[in-house]
C-alpha cells in the first residue's frame, strides 16, 4: 500500500487538494504543499521564490552586521569615512608625489579616492561575503532558509559604508570644483557591476571554504594582489595598448573607469575594458551560482 | 490522508567518517574533481568504504495534532532524522512529505549575537527561527515577559549569564507558532524550574494541536508528553508505538551503555578498555532488587565486571545522578579505604551505602571504574534508574538532606510563662 502511495506521487506533478490547515504566517503565501524532501539529482534551479520568502532574513542578517560592526567603538560609524580618507592621503603621498603617477589630469587626491570608493566596498564585500558560511557555520547546521541569503546579506551589507564615504566623496567635488559628467546616470549601473562581481566572486570562495579552508587565509592575499590589477592607484591609460583587453578581463577596471568617468568627467572612458567586464561578471555570476547550489547539499555536513 | 502532517518513506542518511574525507594527491586533483562534481549526476558515495548509515530505510506517518516521542541512544540517527525533515541537510536515499509550516528547535540561541542587546536578539533570532517582523513584534511583548527579563532587555548578550540567555532563548522559542514543531532535546537545558516551564508550554503546544516531535534523553519528559514514541537503534527503527512499549525496550536494551559524556574518552560500544562492567543491580538491604527506596534506607550495588586486561590498582565509583543531570553523590573504593591491588577476567563487588540522604526524585546510578590516583578511566557506564521517597523532602530542600546537632535552643516553658505572667521573669 506504500508502495503504491509511492509510485503515484512520483509520477504526477501536483498532489490531490486536501484540507490545508489556515496559514499561521500572517497571511502569506505558502509554499506549495507538500514539501518533499528527497535527494536531489542534476543541476538544481534556483529557487528565487524561496529567497524572496526568506527576505527578512535578509534584510535582518544586514542590519546584525552593521550594527555589530560599530557596537562600542568610539567614532562608531566615521571608520566609514576614515578608513578610505586615509588610504587616499597614502596613496597621494606615495604614488601622487613620490612616484609621480600621472592622474587623467584630475588632482591626484580626488582621482584616487574616485576609485577607493568602490573598490573599498568591493574588497569589502568578498572578504565578508568568502567567510560568510564558515562565519555562521552553526546556523548552517541548526536552521533551514535557502543558503544563498549568507553570500547575499554580506554582499549587501557594506553598502551603507559606501553610502558614507559617498557623502565625503560628494564633499570633495565640491572643494576641487569638479562638476559631474552625465555619466553620473550610470553610477548605479557600475555600482551593481561591483556589487555582481563581489556576489559572484563571494559564492565561488564561501562554497569552497566549507570543505577547504585554505580559501580563508587566502583571501587577504588574493584581494591585496587584486586591488594592483586595478586602476586604483593608476589610471588605465598606463596599462599598454596590447594588454588592454587582458587587463579589462578585470571586472574591477571597468567599475572603476566608470565611476571615474561618471563623477569626474573624463575625456575618454574605454569602453572596450567596461563590456568585457560586464561580460565576465555575468559569466562568473552564473558559474558561480551553479557551484554553490551544487555544493550546498552537503554544506550542513561539512562545515 | 487528509490529516497526514508527515510522512516519511525509507529515509536514509550516509556520512563519510573519518579525516580521510577527500583524499586527493595534488591540488590538480582536488580541482579537476571540484570541475567534475558541477556536472556528477549520480552519487558515487555508496561504493565507499569510510561510510556509516546513520539512518536507514525509516518509514513513519504522523498526523496532524500528534505529539510523537524520538528515543535513542546517542547516535542512533534522532538528530539526523530532525536535521532531515527540517531540510538542513538532504536524505542519501528515501523522501518525506511534509504537510505544513515546520519549525525547528534543534538549538536554543540559534544566531544569537552577544554584541546586540536582548531586545535585539528577539528580533533576530526570531527571524532566523522563521517568524515574519511583523510577528515577532506583536509579540514582543508577550517574549519579554515569558523571559522574566524585563530589566535586562537593552543589555547585551554579552552582559548575561548563562542562565538568563536560555530563558531569553527559549521565550522566543516557545513562540514560535508553526503547524509542525520539531524539538530536539532543548527541554532539557536549563534549572528544573525552567524546565517546568517548558514542559508547561510543551502542553500548551499540545492543546493548540500543533505537531510536535520530540526527541530527549528524559525517559520522564516523554513519558509526560507523548502519545506515541519511536525508539531508534543505529539508524533504524526499532518499536513505533506506545510509550511504554517503547521506553521498555529502551531501557531493556540500553543497560549499562556507555555514559555520553565518558565516550570520547573511554569509546564507543565497541572498543571497551580493559575492563567493563557486565552487570549492575540495585538491592534493599536485606538483597531484594528495589526500584524504589526511602529515603533513610540503605542500598546495595551489586556489580559483575570483566577484566579482560590485568587493571592494576582499579578504584570503583558509583554514582548518583537526578533527573535533571546534577550528579548528587558518590561512592567510591579509593577513598572508603579499599584497595585492590589488581583484577582479571570476571569479578564482582557489591557496594552499601549508608542511608540514603538523597531528597525524593528520580536518579540513575552510574558506575566508573577509574585507577587509585583518578589518573585514568577506563570504562563509565549507565546503570538502572531508582526513586527516593519521602513525604516532604523534594528537591526544593536541595540535593540531600540530614540530620544535624543544634545549640542554643531557645527554651519553650521559659517563654510560654513569660507570656502569662506578663512580664520579665527573673
Amino acid at each position: 500500500m506504500l508502495a503504491e502511495g509511492f509510485v503515484r506521487f512520483e509520477s504526477t506533478a501536483k498532489p490531490e487538494a486536501r484540507s490545508i490547515p489556515p496559514p499561521s504566517n500572517d497571511g502569506e503565501a505558502v509554499e506549495a504543499l507538500p514539501i518533499v524532501i528527497r535527494p536531489s539529482t542534476g543541476f538544481l534551479h534556483l529557487d528565487l521564490r524561496a529567497i524572496w520568502q526568506y527576505r527578512e532574513l535578509l534584510y535582518f542578517l544586514v542590519w546584525r552586521e552593521v550594527k555589530v560592526r560599530y557596537k562600542q567603538t568610539v567614532i562608531g560609524m566615521a571608520w566609514a569615512i576614515f578608513q578610505p580618507l586615509m588610504m587616499m592621503v597614502i596613496f597621494t603621498v606615495i604614488f601622487g608625489r613620490f612616484a609621480n603617477i600621472p592622474s587623467d589630469g584630475l588632482p591626484y587626491p580626488i582621482f584616487a579616492y574616485a576609485a577607493i570608493l568602490p573598490w573599498n566596498y568591493f574588497s569589502e564585500a568578498v572578504a565578508r561575503s568568502g567567510r560568510s558560511l564558515v562565519t555562521d557555520a552553526n546556523l548552517l547546521r541548526k536552521v533551514y532558509f535557502p543558503r544563498l541569503i549568507i553570500p547575499m546579506a554580506a554582499v549587501l551589507s557594506p553598502i551603507v559604508d559606501f553610502l558614507f564615504a559617498l557623502v565625503v566623496l560628494f564633499g570633495m567635488m565640491v572643494w576641487f570644483g569638479i562638476a559631474p559628467t552625465r555619466g553620473a546616470a550610470a553610477l548605479p549601473v557600475f555600482f551593481f557591476l561591483a556589487m555582481c562581481t563581489a556576489l559572484a566572486v563571494g559564492l565561488w570562495l564561501s562554497a569552497l571554504n566549507v570543505r577547504y579552508r585554505d580559501i580563508g587565509h587566502v583571501i587577504p592575499f588574493v584581494v591585496q594582489l587584486w586591488m594592483y590589477a586595478s586602476p586604483v592607484a593608476y589610471p588605465v591609460s598606463m596599462v599598454p595598448e596590447n594588454l588592454r583587453v587582458i587587463y579589462g578581463l578585470n571586472p574591477i577596471a571597468g567599475v572603476v573607469e566608470g565611476f571615474r568617468w561618471g563623477l569626474l568627467g573624463k575625456d575618454n572612458p574605454d569602453f572596450q575594458v567596461i563590456a568585457v567586464s560586464a561580460v565576465i561578471v555575468m559569466a562568473l555570476l552564473v558559474s558561480g551560482l551553479i557551484f554553490f547550489k551544487q555544493m550546498e547539499r552537503t554544506f550542513a555536513d561539512v562545515v | 490522508m487528509s490529516d497526514l502532517a508527515i510522512r516519511a518513506v525509507q529515509l536514509s542518511k550516509q556520512y563519510r567518517i573519518g579525516a580521510a574525507k577527500y583524499r586527493h594527491n595534488t591540488l590538480r586533483d582536488q580541482l579537476a574533481d571540484g570541475v567534475k562534481s558541477l556536472f556528477r549526476l549520480r552519487n558515487r558515495r555508496k561504493r565507499d568504504k569510510n561510510t556509516i548509515w546513520a539512518l536507514k530505510d525509516v518509514s513513519f506517518e504522523v498526523k496532524q495534532g500528534e505529539v510523537l516521542g524520538i528515543i535513542g541512544l546517542n547516535g542512533a540517527g534522532k538528530s539526523t532524522l530532525l536535521k532531515l525533515l527540517s531540510r538542513i541537510t538532504e536524505p542519501t536515499e528515501g523522501r518525506a512529505e511534509i504537510y505544513g509550516r515546520v519549525g525547528s528547535l534543534l538549538e536554543v540561541g540559534t544566531g544569537f549575537s552577544f554584541e546586540l542587546t536582548g531586545r535585539e536578539n528577539i528580533y533576530l533570532n526570531g527571524a532566523i527561527l522563521g517568524m515574519k517582523k511583523a510577528e515577532i513584534e506583536r509579540k514582543f511583548g508577550e517574549i519579554v515577559e515569558f523571559s522574566e527579563l524585563e530589566k535586562f532587555i537593552e543589555t547585551p548578550l554579552k552582559h548575561y549569564s548563562s542562565g538568563m540567555y536560555v530563558r531569553l532563548a527559549f521565550a522566543v522559542a516557545a513562540h514560535l507558532d508553526p503547524d509542525i514543531l520539531l524539538i530536539d532535546e532543548v527541554l532539557s537545558v536549563g534549572d528544573l524550574s525552567f524546565q517546568r516551564k517548558c514542559m508547561q508550554h510543551a502542553k500548551r503546544l499540545q492543546k493548540r494541536n500543533a505537531t510536535v516531535l520530540v526527541v530527549s534523553h528524559n525517559m520522564f519528559s516523554i513519558k509526560a508528553l507523548c502519545e506515541r514514541v519511536i525508539y531508534l537503534s543505529q539508524g533504524r527503527i526499532r518499536v513505533d508505538g506506545s510509550p511504554a512499549e517503547a521506553i521498555e525496550l529502551y531501557e531493556r536494551e540500553s543497560r549499562l551503555h556507555i555514559a555520553p559524556w565518558a565516550q570520547r574518552v573511554v569509546g564507543g560500544e565497541q572498543d571497551r578498555q580493559g575492563i567493563y562492567v557486565t552487570d549492575m543491580q540495585l538491592l534493599d538491604e536485606s538483597g531484594h532488587r528495589r526500584s524504589v527506596f526511602d529515603y533513610g534506607d540503605r542500598m546495595r550495588v551489586r556489580i559483575r565486571f570483566n577484566a579482560v586486561e590485568k587493571i592494576l590498582s582499579p578504584n570503583f565509583n558509583v554514582s548518583f545522578i537526578r533527573s535533571d543531570n546534577v550528579a548528587c553523590c558518590n561512592y567510591n573504593t579509593a577513598m572508603d579505604g579499599v584497595t585492590i591491588s589488581c583484577v582479571f577476567g570476571e569479578g564482582s563487588i557489591e557496594l552499601l551505602t549508608p542511608p540514603l540522604k538523597l531528597t525524593a526524585e528520580l536518579y540513575t546510578a552510574h558506575v566508573m571504574v577509574w585507577d587509585d590516583k583518578y589518573e585514568r578511566l577506563y570504562s563509565a557506564q549507565v546503570g538502572d534508574t531508582f526513586h527516593v521517597r519521602h513525604d516532604v523532602l523534594n528537591t526544593h530542600f536541595g540535593v540531600f538532606h540530614e540530620s544535624a546537632e543544634w545549640l542554643g535552643v531557645p527554651d519553650g516553658d521559659k517563654a510560654s510563662r513569660m507570656k502569662m505572667s506578663g512580664g520579665v521573669e527573673r
